[in-house]
């Protein structure tokens, strides 16, 4: 019941949803995660999963791009559309989804090479020239805000960059592949307060071209970029809508209690 | 008894257990390095022997054994990186991957002989093969294969998962992520256990001695199934001839040139593991 009323909440936001999941279950080997959900998150705009640990919130982010197929006990039951087009049937070719659905991960993760090439890391076309390949680099480097702090120093290697700036040449990796949907789980998690905001402001601007599904513990992070929340606690959907309605209009004592007290007794 | 004291016998014992283990290292080389050095000309490494080896010097004999585990490096290193990349990558259960380890373990304890045994009732007796150099990388290669094998899995279980996890979030299919992440933050300690296999196939007498190997009266192969001298076997005919003194300081001058081939491995994997950790730790 409740969900159905999140379905719709949900739905009206937008028109055509970026990502939309149906009786959704997921499970790794015997044991569910998350059960019956049934949800839209609309096309651009940043959306939020919020919940207490164990809430299944990485599990759903994961199924998203089917990273989580890699893991041989996991599966799920259900409906799940991306982009239009049913997850497993719609993409028989997971590098071809998973280009168009990136994803950053909690712990930047930057390969031991230089900052251009980390960039172009995953663009492994053959006909790009030169000047293309120096005009993307750019390009994801202004959109991710690492630009001008790494313009001068584009051959020297990744690794040697600080935590925020790594995390952010990730998103740069990343935007690289001109992804539809970023699914980011915990972004700033490892970083410092300071890059912190600076990856906050980043994805609020990338919103506007994209779609953003972002994990977050941070309830304050929530409130500041989220268009829309979405609250999972013991793999359920608690309540889901636009971030306003749910800091303002709370309709679950569960959801007012997370957000008030970030405790959950579910 | 005190913490403390405890600490220090310890401390102590571990300390004499390195002093023990330099010091039978230390007196093994020292010799080889003193009473070898008095053999040691460049006449001696650069002519052929003479007289059963008891005079002249060991080019063939280098030459031989340069050729016998370069060839077996060749053809070890796809199969062992291959078995790796298998286990690593598509080998889903784990069950699969402790069974295919203790296959690994267990060829890697077979005595060196059973290998030269196994070459020769295999190609010699019932191929006909007779004495071939190339038989003999062959089984230097089966020899090497565990070690190797067992050197790049344990490399490439060591890369941060993260790295795969992150490629393939890019959309980089399995084979890009083998090619462009795998392969290359791996390639240190392959090329290590490469080395360390190269550093002990080198030194092999028994597996050799009776398939690929002859005393004497031998020069560079010209086809697959000649015999080559090689530095081991050579040492093992010289030192036959215990009485002789000259061929006892062509045997120390031998063992001297093959130690230094052993070092050099041992040096090029140390120093191959240094560059490649610092490239990946930077």
């Amino acid at each position: 019941m409740l969900q159905n009323s999140h379905l719709q909440i949900v739905s009206n936001l937008a028109d055509i949803p970026a990502i939309s999941l149906k009786h959704f279950s997921a499970y790794y080997g015997e044991a569910c995660i998350l059960s019956d959900i049934s949800l839209k998150i609309p096309a651009r705009g940043v959306t939020c999963l919020i919940g207490p640990s164990g809430a299944g919130k990485s599990t759903l982010l994961r199924t998203l791009n089917r990273i989580n197929g890699d893991n041989q006990t996991a599966s799920f039951t259900g409906q799940v559309d991306v982009l239009g087009k049913p997850l497993i049937a719609g993409y028989k070719d997971v590098t071809k989804l998973r280009r168009k659905v990136g994803m950053v991960f909690q712990s930047p993760c930057v390969f031991p090479r230089s900052i251009s090439e980390n960039v172009l890391f995953g663009r492994r076309d053959k006909g790009m020239s030169k000047a293309e390949k120096r005009s993307l680099v750019e390009t994801c480097l202004k959109d991710a805000g690492l630009w001008n702090e790494v313009s001068k120093r584009l051959d020297k290697p990744a690794m040697d960059l600080s935590l925020g700036q790594q995390q952010r040449l990730c998103i740069a990796r990343a935007l690289a592949m001109s992804p539809e949907i970023l699914l980011l789980d915990e972004p700033t998690a490892s970083v410092d307060p300071v890059s912190a905001r600076v990856i906050e402001d980043l994805l609020m601007r990338l919103s506007e071209k994209m779609t953003i599904v972002m994990v977050t513990h941070n309830i304050a992070q929530t409130k500041r970029v989220a268009d829309h929340v979405v609250f999972l606690c013991d793999g359920q959907v608690v309540e889901a809508g636009a971030t306003r309605d749910m800091f303002s209009r709370r309709s679950s004592d569960k959801t007012r209690t997370y957000l008030t007290e970030e405790f959950c007794d579910c | 008894m005190s913490r403390t004291v405890k600490n220090a016998l310890f401390w102590g014992a571990s300390k004499l257990a390195l002093i023990l283990c330099a010091a039978v290292l230390g007196f093994l080389l020292l010799s080889i390095l003193w009473q070898g050095g008095r053999a040691i000309s460049f006449d001696f490494v650069l002519s052929p022997a003479l007289d059963f080896g008891t005079s002249g010097g060991i080019v063939f004999q280098i030459l031989g054994s340069l050729l016998l585990v370069v060839t077996a490096a060749i053809m070890v290193l796809p199969i062992a990186v291959g078995t790796a990349i298998y286990r690593h990558c598509y080998m889903p259960r784990a069950r699969d991957k402790t069974r295919l380890d203790t296959v690994l373990y267990a060829l890697n304890a077979i005595p060196s002989i059973s290998y030269g045994i196994f070459g020769l009732i295999f190609f010699v007796n019932i191929l006909g093969t007779g004495l071939s150099w190339f038989v003999g990388s062959l089984i230097l290669a089966m020899m090497m294969l565990p070690t190797l094998t067992l050197a790049s899995h344990a490399t490439m279980g060591s890369l941060p998962k993260s790295y795969q996890e992150n490629a393939a979030a890019l959309g980089m299919s399995q084979g890009e992520i083998i090619r462009h992440v795998i392969l290359p933050q791996s390639s240190g300690g392959i090329v290590t256990g490469l080395m360390i296999s190269l550093a002990r196939a080198i030194g092999e007498t028994a597996p050799i001695m009776f398939i690929a190997t002859a005393f004497s009266g031998v020069t560079l192969p010209q086809s697959l199934v000649e015999p080559v001298a090689s530095l081991p076997t050579h040492i093992l005919a010289l030192a036959q001839q215990s009485t002789n003194p000259q061929a006892l300081q062509n045997a120390w001058g031998a063992s001297l040139v093959l130690v230094s081939f052993v070092a050099a491995f041992s040096a090029l994997a140390f120093f191959t593991r240094q560059k490649f950790s610092h490239l990946g730790h930077r």
